[in-house]
């Protein structure tokens, strides 16, 4: 049987990677330049690092590994600039008064989505995503792409994000609540 | 009796960690009685599902700037 080979030629990587590693960092960061350090900063240490590569995984998990390294260094270096700006600009509950009666009713009845898998193959739908997720406030896009795509507990977002778990919740309501009518306004209607 | 509104923010929740245990047992009820807040819980899903899946289907691309002054940036440390 052959062993899967994996090319150590570390010049090989940008080419390969580097677009994928970008759209990773892109989605949390929101900043071309930052995403760009960070593809950078990513590749020089798994360069540097590269005899600790086990073919264990792939390259790419691997590099992937590594930028969310980076990624939860970036967060926490910026933690403490963000004074809750995003939880203040409106508050919470003016904002679910958006969504809820003084009686605390659905002022819009949830539908179910129908046929997840049918929008999932259309790249329409993945530009919609991609759009209602560009219309969150960055720290609510920051802790939804934290949980949801690079899967992180609710106590390392904490700590990345210098957070607490209350603002965790207000956060990630919010980003649902908001991703939720973003796609029905745009995919459903 | 939880409202709507109290029942979305415990759902919400409930996706990320285990509720506590009285809270629990009030939203399974609610969610029990309510069409509109179960539908929530099913969009909340879908849009787990949908950032899932998100990560092979949105594609950026390093500008040949970017990427030229990266490869600039590699080129020492892979000749050293």
């Amino acid at each position: 049987m052959a062993e899967q080979y994996y090319d150590l030629d570390t010049r090989t990587w940008l080419e390969e990677h580097g677009d994928y590693l970008f759209s990773y960092a892109l989605l949390s960061v929101r900043n071309t330049h930052v995403a760009e350090d960070l593809v950078q900063e990513t590749l020089l240490a798994a360069i540097t690092a590269k005899n600790t590569f086990r073919n264990q995984s792939t390259i790419r998990t691997w590099l992937t590994g590594i930028l969310k390294h980076k990624l939860i260094d970036y967060f926490r270096s910026r933690g403490r600039e963000i004074i809750m700006a995003d939880l203040v600009d409106q508050a919470y509950e003016d904002y679910l008064d958006g969504f809820f009666r003084t009686n605390g009713l659905w002022i819009d009845k949830p539908d179910i989505f129908s046929n997840p898998e049918l929008a999932f193959q259309q790249k329409e739908f993945w530009k919609i995503f991609q759009q209602c997720l560009a219309e969150l406030k960055p720290k609510q896009v920051e802790v939804f792409l934290a949980k949801e795509i690079h899967g992180m507990s609710n106590e390392e977002i904490c700590k990345s994000f210098s957070l607490n778990s209350t603002n965790v919740w207000v956060l990630m309501h919010r980003a649902r609540l908001s991703l939720i009518k973003c796609l029905k306004i745009h995919w459903l209607d | 009796m939880l409202n709507c509104k109290q029942a979305s923010q415990l759902t919400s929740r409930a996706m990320d960690e285990k509720l506590p245990f009285w809270q629990n047992i009030s939203l399974r009820m609610h969610l029990f009685l309510c069409r509109s807040c179960n539908n929530f819980t099913q969009q909340l899903n879908f849009l787990r599902e949908a950032s899932r899946r998100s990560r092979s289907n949105l594609g950026f691309q390093l500008t040949e700037e970017a990427r030229q002054r990266i490869a600039n940036a590699l080129k020492d440390i892979q000749n050293g």
